[in-house]
């Protein structure tokens, strides 16, 4: 996997390497995770089942208002998926794959969280065949996004 | 981090306990448009009272300085003349949707007439052939001038109407509103675009948030639905009441019930409804939304005054007269496939097109008939039809969702859904096509000109679902 860091994310994540060396051991726990996406959009069904089936309980909201959610939980207009989902105190958007998010969970760097803008092809949940590879942003507050993850 | 947003419900309900039941105003002034000087409709920034008191007013755009614009109402076979003007900071136009006029009045920048500079007017003269209810609205930049308030109601009565006691018009919108209670400003995101388009969290009918509207118990009403919301589909549930759909998109149908007792009307339709009120005096009964799964909600209740009017549902005709539309010859009828592309989760339904639809959507350009995205009111034909010739459209919506496909100029028989023939053959201006549904549509090719044909979700239109279709009063000739 190459890993990307933005300036502040490099700094946070050196930080939170220490107490995820020192979790490695127990199992993450199954997270409670709130995905809001829009009423009749299939594709985040399936990545709420993606989720589910790497353990997570996930409760799906249907939405008209997602635009605003995501915005109000930070993440910028060009930067949005198509759903977003609120696992603790992290956001996720859009079509992450899995190991970004555990990742994010484990090392639990002083970020927002993190998106992966539109609807790529071949992303977990969306079907079809992967055409480039998926840019994953982490998003803070008063930040442009940055790079967190090319999968 | 907060992600709480008010929910339409919410706001609904916050109303609700500020107003004490007030009942909503009737359609505001309705303007005869015969004889004399024109109707003039000015469109200018302005305020409306969306939400009941305390709030404040909202800023909106709108015409002569409401929402909905003015009622206007003329027979049938009358002349109508408007005055626009424009008090916008922008061009504009207007576009008279789903009655049939002369190319040169139809209101579409660029295509049928120079844009309505600022400071500007224009006039519109058209004979009203056919009765039924119309509405008005912008064809330059329609997401947000007819998201900010500038629409309006059209109705042609017919010289010999249906009896009722009442007859009510509906002008459904949707609004995404900000907390402070304003528009929210974010007109032309990519999400809006690329999903469902611009759907709101705020319902007004007739520029109001109702809270409940009186009938008498025995009371036969028309009900005249216009969705003038950008986006958002309506499916109106009438609960103990049996609505009977008369006309779609201004069209006379045969009477019936609507499927599963749900009126859907999505963007731009017309449904007009009569409704008994076979309920008792003080009953109220709750109209809700339920086209979306998960987010249904109450609309309005209709409460219903201490005395009865009449103890029995009356027998009168609920027939209306036929509007005089070319019949469209099926046997000589030249078949045409349009196919609609893209959006959200469209890649794998492109084909043979997909790359070249790929690279347009990297430009912004979202949505594709026959493979192309429209950047603009201006283009090639995507079909010449010679005037007085029959047609068939084949429509088919190859993406997962929803689009109203609205045709200037005509009227159109929705003949076929799904390969199976439709029970009514009803006309309409604009038919509803669900994701990946084929529909249907025949007319007679009447009305010289170059006329729009794109999506009514605005968005959607905005992002290239529009085309132009050619009648060529030339070629009729040969």
């Amino acid at each position: 996997m190459e890993k990307i860091f933005g300036f502040f994310s490099l700094s946070a994540t050196g930080a939170a390497a220490v107490v995820a060396m020192s979790l490695s051991a127990a199992p993450v726990e199954a997270e409670e995770v709130t995905l809001y996406k829009n009423p009749q959009c299939g594709c985040c069904e399936a990545y709420a089942d993606y989720l589910r089936q790497n353990g997570f309980t996930v409760e799906v909201k249907p939405t008209h208002d997602l635009v605003q959610i995501s915005r109000d939980a930070g993440i910028p207009d060009d930067f949005q998926g198509c759903h977003t989902a609120f696992l603790g105190d992290y956001v996720v958007g859009g079509h992450v794959p899995i190991n970004v998010v555990n990742r994010m969970l484990e090392e639990r760097p002083e970020i927002v969280g993190v998106t992966l803008p539109g609807m790529p092809m071949g992303s977990p949940g969306m079907g079809g065949t992967k055409r480039e590879p998926f840019k994953v942003y982490s998003v803070e507050e008063g930040v442009n996004p940055t790079v967190y993850a090319v999968e | 981090m907060t992600h709480k947003t008010l929910s339409r419900r919410q706001m609904l309900r916050r109303g609700a306990a500020f107003a004490a039941a007030p009942l909503l105003s009737p359609v505001h002034t309705a303007l005869a448009a015969s004889s004399g000087d024109p109707i003039v409709l000015r469109a200018s920034a302005g305020q409306a009272a969306l939400r009941p008191a305390p709030y404040g007013p909202t800023d909106v755009w709108s015409y002569n300085g409401s929402v909905p614009g003015p009622d206007i109402r003329v027979r049938q076979g009358e002349r109508v003349r408007v005055l626009a003007r424009n008090g916008l900071d922008e061009e504009t136009t207007i576009h008279w949707h789903g009655i049939r006029t002369p190319n040169a009045m139809d209101g579409v920048p660029h295509l049928t007439q120079k844009p309505i500079e600022v400071g500007g007017d224009f006039l519109y003269e058209f004979d009203a052939l056919d009765a039924g209810t119309f509405w008005y609205h912008p064809h330059q930049r329609s997401s947000e001038q007819v998201g900010r308030g500038l629409y309006g109601p059209l109705i042609v009565e017919e010289a010999d109407p249906i009896r009722v006691d009442r007859d009510l018009v509906w002008m459904l919108d949707d609004w995404r509103m900000t907390q402070g209670g304003q528009i929210s400003g974010d007109f032309g995101n990519r999400h809006d675009a690329m999903h469902s388009g611009r759907i709101g969290n705020t319902v007004t009918i007739n520029g109001q948030i109702p809270e409940r509207i009186a009938v008498r118990a025995g009371e036969r009403v028309r009900l005249r639905l216009i969705n003038a919301a950008n986006a958002r589909i309506f499916g109106l549930d009438f609960g103990d009441l049996a609505p009977v759909v008369i006309a779609l998109d201004g069209q006379p149908v045969a009477p019936h019930r609507p499927e599963a007792g749900i009126v859907i009307i999505g963007p731009a339709m017309r449904v007009d409804l009569v409704i008994d009120m076979t309920g008792r005096p003080d009953d109220s009964v709750t109209v809700t939304d339920s086209f979306y799964e998960g987010l249904e909600y109450s609309l309005v209740d209709l409460a219903y005054e201490p005395d009865r009017l009449r103890a029995t549902v009356p027998d009168w005709s609920m027939d209306l007269p036929p509007n005089p539309l070319a019949e469209p010859d099926m046997a000589t009828a030249s078949r045409h496939q349009i196919v609609f592309n893209g959006g959200m989760m469209g890649q794998t339904m492109m084909g043979g097109g997909m790359a070249s639809m790929m690279g347009q959507m990297r430009q912004g350009n979202l949505w594709f008939i026959n493979g192309k995205a429209a950047t603009g009111h201006m283009m090639d034909p995507l079909l010449t039809l010679p005037q007085n010739s029959s047609h068939v459209f084949e429509l088919d919506n190859r993406t997962a969702w929803h689009h109203p496909i609205h045709f200037h100029g005509h009227s159109f028989r929705v003949t076929a859904r799904g390969g199976q023939p439709t029970r009514h053959r009803e006309w309409q201006d604009t038919v509803l096509m669900a994701p990946e549904e084929r529909v249907e549509i025949a007319f007679v090719a009447d009305n010289p000109g170059d006329w729009m044909f794109h999506c009514h979700i605005l968005e959607h239109q905005a992002a290239g679902m529009m085309g132009v279709i050619r009648v060529d009063a030339e070629t009729s000739k040969t």
